[in-house]
């Protein structure tokens, strides 16, 4: 059995036949060639295929894409503009970013955060990243790289306002 | 010098960094080719059996299946990995080992296919004994893993130094201990991966992110049966490695398949299957005796280590060499007495991960040295001080230390953590208790003690006509961002911006066949590769600049992408202008520099006695732990780590400082997390949730003190720094906890259940 479903990704309408039992994960990755998001563990435990589904972050991997019929979802590959930029550059120039697997996966996460919270406490970036998996770091950069995003978000918005 | 590049000390952060957190880097999992197919193994799920026979009629009638290879199909050669004597593997096998043990491979046009066919083979296994403990298996009578061979044990050494009797009698103090370290998972985030594709059945491409595709693909056209020209590796991008990505079975499978299938084929690991059949780092068993003067110099010491090779020997001859005698020149000890066996059992293979070794041996030396402190009364970093190993030493298996900072580390470390007043503060009863721990290792810059071929490292820089540069190398960047430290000094050399060089993946049609990243080779010895070929085109830049403006190379200097008479610095022409004078000189043929660098005075261990200068420099490190022990409920929480590195000079300090934050965080795993849990050989916790990897929440802050000793070797005195931040962690919690609570815990991890254990005995006592 195949479904139609019919999702906005990155702004764009999509619309296609999903198998039953399909996750978003694989649908983005093998059907449209969205790559940013990451298959680490296929079992929500890494975090490495985050997505944003109508703003929130996301386990792609334990979604079916079947679910997400009239959905608006965001892959790091939508994730463009000044302020998704500088939480990328915030990342690459503290050092939170090494092999990059799991980057994808945080950096919507932390978007996420920061639309919710602009300014985060130490404690509400640790919630927000906890269930991402980072090998290599040690995540403490990661840490500074949102604390540095903030300021400089903040400030922006400072003065266009 | 004729440069002013002045890169070198600077923490620029990664080149490739904006690509990999836009998502823009292509994995292998990502990567697509025409009529790609998609291939899974079938392993097994029997510790030791015989395969008796396999019926694969009803999964080939799996719509979208297009070709099924098994172990009974034909005669796979024999193999191990590149420079391992005994060859104790083969591609698919009739006799399984472990459970995750490789028997079929199917490819099919989709991954559910390909998983539903596994689920329609049919395999008839006849079960053998099989034996699971290191100690049981080297007993008389054991189960052999390997029918074939004597015994259970594929390697042992012996050797000894001084006179270990003699340091015994002299000692005022002898500890004697055993301890155990667990298996421990890397835990990269990518799966392994791997894509292959045939050129008329006669040349196989490999997509693989791997450490080292030279080494691997020597293993791997044995393992197939072909030639070493027949295997061309395109390196992929790296998520991840700890030295599990060195090389890996799955790469040749992903060949086999490929060419039986006559189309290109995927192939990716599910977690589970990472887990079961990864190579996770070689549990040992460590039984030590050390001896102590009454003025605390070392006296004497006797090591017998059992290390678990698990089904197949990989790499673990050489992790149990450097366990054996790494640790020995740590501090200044004359007589030495060491055993090591390595052990086959029917578990799963182990191989490199992060120190290669020096962390098992490490947590027991470290441990009993505070053991032997703690007899002796004194201060665990007064005792190493006393100890610790000099610049100019050579120490007793040869090794020529021509730098050395591990006073400089415990010193710095100690201070940083406020050693002396957290050391003394008073020891309550209550349920909450802090202690301090320091710990210390060395390591090596490259390591010649178990590859046959060669030490060093070769690179090639092409000049493009627009003055921009290309570095090809071997050595490969696992994302701790070797190829950022390779254009940092390329680009210092010839004065240009480090944006303006590009630094190659490794394509064994066109890169150096150097041997890898792994050893904490490649800033060492890559980075010397590269120096000296920016140097040599910078030279021939010179000349080129030399005629157009009619002077003498010798007069000539380049700074900021310009080459400049040094008397009339008006006579000048840019790096841009003589590369494309060069591009038409060369009709088209472009300006290349070659650099080789040979680590000098480095030889191969002798065969028994293990002596000999394995590596051109040795870098030394010290951690301090401070940790809070909760007496009622057994649970540590790391409340600091302070970690000192002499790293020889940091080529960039930001991303030199990732590694050791990065590294504690495994430190911290295997110090009171990681264990895969085993029961009759197989794996129980084979997932991220029940396998238990430090999360951010779990991190203390680390501070990192950055200890430049300037090694005469090292490009610009660099040494290896990514593995040696590792080893230190463990022991330092394990010391912080005794400090703590007075509870000495032999066996990684420390869990609540092994501390509570501790504490009731010692209570008791």
């Amino acid at each position: 059995m195949i479904d139609k479903v019919r999702i906005t990704v990155n702004g764009f309408q999509w619309e296609g036949r999903v198998k039953p039992g399909q996750t978003l994960l694989e649908v983005l990755r093998d059907t449209m060639g969205l790559t940013g998001a990451k298959k680490g563990c296929d079992q929500g435990e890494c975090g490495a295929c985050v997505v944003l589904l109508n703003g929130r972050p996301v386990n792609s991997c334990l979604i079916l894409a079947i679910d997400v019929d009239g959905d608006e979802v965001t892959t790091v590959e939508g994730l463009v503009g000044d302020e998704a930029g500088i939480i990328k550059e915030a990342f690459v120039q503290a050092g939170a970013v090494q092999c990059g697997f799991c980057s994808p996966g945080m950096i919507l996460a932390v978007k996420a955060l920061l639309d919710q919270s602009p300014d985060p406490a130490a404690e509400d970036v640790e919630e927000a990243i906890s269930g991402h998996l980072c090998r290599c770091t040690g995540y403490s950069r990661i840490v500074q790289a949102v604390k540095q995003a903030a300021v400089k978000l903040n400030s922006m918005k400072g003065t266009e306002g | 010098m004729s440069v002013s590049g002045e890169l070198i000390g600077k923490g620029l952060p990664l080149l490739d960094g904006l690509e990999k957190v836009a998502g823009k880097v292509v994995f292998t999992a990502d990567l697509k080719l025409p009529g790609m197919l998609c291939a899974r193994a079938l392993r097994s799920p029997h510790a030791h059996a015989r395969v008796r026979e396999i019926d694969v009629s009803r999964a080939k009638k799996v719509t979208g299946v297009r070709a099924i290879v098994t172990g009974l199909d034909m005669s796979f050669p024999k193999y191990s990995v590149a420079g391992q004597p005994v060859l104790d593997e083969r591609l698919l096998t009739r006799e399984v080992r472990y459970i995750g043990d490789e028997v079929a491979v199917v490819a099919a046009v989709d991954d559910d296919a390909a998983a539903e066919a596994l689920h329609a083979i049919r395999v008839e296994y006849e079960e053998l004994p099989a034996v699971f403990d290191s100690l049981e298996a080297m007993a008389p009578g054991a189960p052999l893993v390997h029918g074939d061979q004597e015994s259970n044990i594929p390697h042992k050494m012996e050797f000894s130094r001084g006179d270990v009797d003699r340091g015994f009698k002299e000692s005022a103090v002898i500890v004697e201990e055993s301890f155990r370290t667990p298996l421990q998972y890397h835990g990269y985030l990518e799966p392994h991966a791997a894509v292959a594709q045939w050129e008329a059945g006669e040349k196989v491409t490999l997509w693989i992110p791997m450490q080292s595709p030279t080494l691997g693909r020597i293993t791997y056209s044995t393992a197939l049966g072909v030639r070493e020209d027949q295997v061309r590796i395109i390196q992929m991008p790296i998520g991840g490695a700890f030295g599990g990505k060195l090389e890996y079975k799955l790469h040749a499978l992903c060949a086999l398949i490929s060419r039986v299938a006559g189309q290109p084929v995927k192939m990716v690991n599910t977690r589970e299957e990472d887990f079961r059949a990864g190579l996770p780092r070689v549990p040992m068993r460590v039984r030590m005796k050390l001896g102590v003067r009454r003025d605390g110099t070392l006296a004497a010491k006797e090591t017998e280590i059992v290390a678990d090779s698990g089904a197949y020997v990989n790499y673990a001859h050489g992790i149990l060499l450097s366990a054996c005698h790494r640790h020995d020149n740590l501090y200044r000890i004359q007589n030495l007495r060491t055993k090591g066996f390595l052990v086959y059992t029917n578990k799963v293979a182990t191989g490199c991960f992060r120190g290669f070794g020096n962390p098992q041996i490490h947590f027991a030396y470290e441990s009993i040295l505070d053991m032997a402190a703690a007899e002796l009364n004194m201060d665990p970093v007064e005792f190493r001080l006393r100890n610790a190993t000099q610049t100019g030493d050579i120490t007793p298996h040869g090794w020529k230390v021509l730098s050395c900072g591990l006073s400089d580390c415990i010193r710095q470390s100690a201070q940083a953590a406020d050693w002396g007043k957290k050391r003394r503060a008073e020891r309550s009863g209550e349920r909450f208790a802090r202690g301090v721990g320091i710990a210390c290792c060395l390591h090596v810059s490259g390591n010649r003690t178990f590859l046959p071929f060669f030490d060093g490292a070769s690179s090639y820089i092409r000049i493009n006509e627009q003055g921009r540069a290309i570095v090809f190398i071997g050595e490969t960047d696992l994302g701790q961002g070797a190829r950022t430290a390779f254009a940092q000094i390329a680009a210092h050399e010839l004065s240009i911006a480090p944006e303006d060089v590009s630094v190659s993946m490794v394509d064994t049609d066109i890169s150096p066949h150097g041997l890898g990243t792994f050893g904490d080779r490649a800033t060492t010895l890559g980075g010397n590769a590269v120096r000296l070929a920016a140097i040599d085109a910078r030279e021939k830049l010179f000349a080129i600049a030399a005629t157009q403006l009619a002077l003498a190379p010798g007069d000539l200097e380049v700074a900021s992408g310009k080459i400049y008479s040094k008397a009339e610095p008006e006579k000048n022409l840019t790096v841009a202008e003589a590369a494309k004078l060069g591009w038409a000189q060369l009709a088209g043929g472009l300006i290349t520099g070659h650099g080789v660098y040979f680590p000098p005075d480095v030889t191969m261990v002798d065969k028994k006695t293990k002596y000999g200068n394995i590596s051109c420099a040795y870098p030394f490190a010290a951690q301090v732990a401070e940790v809070e022990v909760d007496r009622m409920t057994g649970r540590v929480k790391v409340i600091s780590m302070v970690a000192a590195h002499d790293l020889g000079k940091a080529i960039n300090p930001l991303l030199a400082e990732g590694q050791i934050q990065g590294a504690v965080a495994q430190g911290i795993g295997f110090a009171l997390m990681e264990d895969m849990g085993l029961k009759d050989g197989k794996v129980r916790n084979c997932s991220f949730e029940r396998y238990n990897m430090p999360r951010i929440k779990d991190m203390p802050p680390v501070k990192s003190i950055l200890i430049e000793s300037d090694d005469p070797n090292g490009p610009y005195g660099a040494k290896g720094l990514a593995e040696p931040a590792l080893t230190p962690t463990a022991p330092a919690i394990a010391n912080a906890i005794y400090h703590a609570v007075g509870a000495r815990i032999r066996e990684l991890p420390i869990t609540p259940e092994k501390l509570l254990a501790a504490l009731r005995e010692k209570d008791g006592k």
